[in-house]
């Protein structure tokens, strides 16, 4: 108590200062957006001067409303994200969840039904000094669909955080749906795999090699106009893995060098594979 | 009489194999079509062998479609093309019930209302010609050549989003074909992602 009124006047300047600026939160308030709500969360209580923080941008729509993976499929388009950050902070792109194949007649899309968050990485500077509160803004563009119709949308989104010296500490409140999250995401594949992608005349062949049978196996290519997305995608197992016969994109008009995209596998086990293209065995080159 | 039974008979013959074989590509025969126009007419594709032949698929609850129609650069793309001897032809292809959906009628009046200047809008309520073409968005375009050729299919520009802002400083995929095939060269961008709304077909 005593320390109270020996301090006062520094208190009351700091309860003043506290009154002027926006309390410092992990959790901004949800906002509306198109059939739905969205939120900019941190995975973390505070931003450390040399640290990497996550952010979130939580969708929740209502029931079987969508938005769109990175490559969004047959139609539709991803969320854009531009970032106001506090100097000395820079973000990283998103971390996309494993998208989900979303059919209707003739059409396949990829993205997330009902609900999802995109995290990003923020990296802050070593030099970022301590403040009470630094702001982080997102100017989101997003197109919420249904499978009837899609409705385009605007956000302006923002979150304050204290910058402190310690190490930071998890945001409790957000912790569930950051590790949620996390577990969404696909895996390095594991390093004892073997994957090989030969290109014939019309299709891909994505080989594994695993070390045991794989039943069941669907490929969901991270740049647009490769794959053609509709077309059913041939899995006969192996042995030791399986073999997987993906269709080209007609947009597909000059070799790619490189397949990249996300693998999977039953229980929705999920790899990211980024792999060289080779010449099919027994095509025209073959000696 | 006799004519128009084997007609029906290679309608149905074609539109059999379309549902088997994989659609319309770049440098394909573009396959032919019958279909009731908006205004009453009957339109064949074949009849306009010998002419450039745009399609446009259509649905005017889409935003992606409204960009290009609020913005007026759809109906500016009609007149130029149209007014140099290029037919151009709106398809709907939403099935009844969906969004995009309209009768004869209605499909006048928006027509009238956006000032819209198509050789014809042609109602495909049953998807038959968007199935032939494997057309998946509005608005997708095709561009056919006088020889009947697949020239283009995609988009309509290089900018797949729903911003009327971005439309004047967009790469127009159609005219660029039009310009391109009209001088003797190759289209040199042949096939795009054909960004858009999915096309609304029945189920």
């Amino acid at each position: 108590m005593r320390g109270w009124v020996r301090h006062s006047a520094f208190s009351w300047a700091v309860v003043g200062l506290a009154l002027l600026l926006p309390a410092a939160s992990a959790r901004a308030e949800s906002m509306p957006i198109t059939h739905g709500t969205l939120e900019l969360i941190a995975e973390d209580q505070w931003i450390a001067p040399g640290h990497s923080l996550y952010l979130g941008l939580h969708f929740q729509l209502e029931r079987n409303w969508h938005i769109y993976w990175v490559n969004p499929g047959d139609s539709g388009e991803p969320p854009r994200v531009e970032w106001q950050l506090p100097p000395g902070v820079t973000a990283g792109p998103i971390e996309w969840p494993t998208p989900h194949r979303l059919e209707t007649p003739g059409i396949v899309d990829f993205g997330y039904e009902n609900s999802v968050t995109l995290i990003v990485p923020m990296h802050a500077n070593a030099s970022l000094s301590p403040q009470q509160a630094v702001q982080f803004g997102a100017s989101l563009k997003v197109l919420v669909c249904s499978r009837e119709m899609c409705i385009p949308g605007k956000a302006q989104l923002s979150l304050t955080l204290p910058v402190k010296i310690q190490s930071p500490l998890p945001e409790p409140r957000t912790a569930e749906l950051f590790a949620a999250t996390r577990k969404s995401l696909p895996l390095p594949i594991p390093k004892s795999w073997r994957i090989n992608v030969a290109g014939a005349n019309d299709s891909f062949v994505l080989t594994a090699d695993a070390g045991h049978p794989i039943m069941q196996a669907v490929f969901f290519a991270v740049t647009e106009s490769q794959i053609a997305n509709a077309a059913p995608q041939k899995l006969v197992p192996a042995a030791s893995g399986f073999r997987l016969t993906l269709r080209k994109s007609d947009q597909l008009l000059k070799p790619i060098q490189r397949l990249k995209g996300v693998l999977v596998l039953s229980g929705d086990r999920a790899y990211v594979i980024d792999v060289p293209i080779s010449k099919a065995r027994g095509g025209s080159d073959a000696p | 009489m006799k004519r128009s039974i084997l007609n029906l008979v290679v309608t149905a013959l074609v539109l059999c194999m379309a549902s088997v074989m994989s659609s319309a590509k770049v440098g394909d025969s573009a396959p032919d079509f019958t279909a009731t126009a908006s205004n009453g007419k009957t339109v064949h594709l074949a009849d306009y062998r010998g002419k450039y032949v745009v399609l446009e698929w259509h649905n005017n609850g889409c935003p992606y479609v409204g960009k290009h129609y609020k913005s007026g650069n759809m109906q500016r793309l009609q007149k130029q093309w149209t007014s140099q001897g290029v037919v151009w032809l709106t398809i709907l292809s939403s099935a009844p019930g969906k969004q995009g959906f309209v009768d004869a009628n209605e499909e006048n009046d928006y027509l009238a209302k956006m000032q819209a200047a198509p050789t014809a809008a042609l109602l495909d309520p049953t998807g038959q010609i968007g199935h032939l073409y494997d057309a998946k968005t509005s608005p997708q375009m095709i561009v056919i050549n006088p020889q009947g050729v697949v020239i283009y299919d995609g988009a309509i520009d290089d900018k797949p989003t729903t911003d009327l802002d971005d439309v004047p400083g967009a790469t127009n995929y159609v005219s660029r074909a039009l310009e391109e095939a009209m001088a003797g060269k190759p289209v040199e961008t042949a096939a795009t992602r054909p960004y858009g709304c999915s096309v609304k077909y029945g189920d």
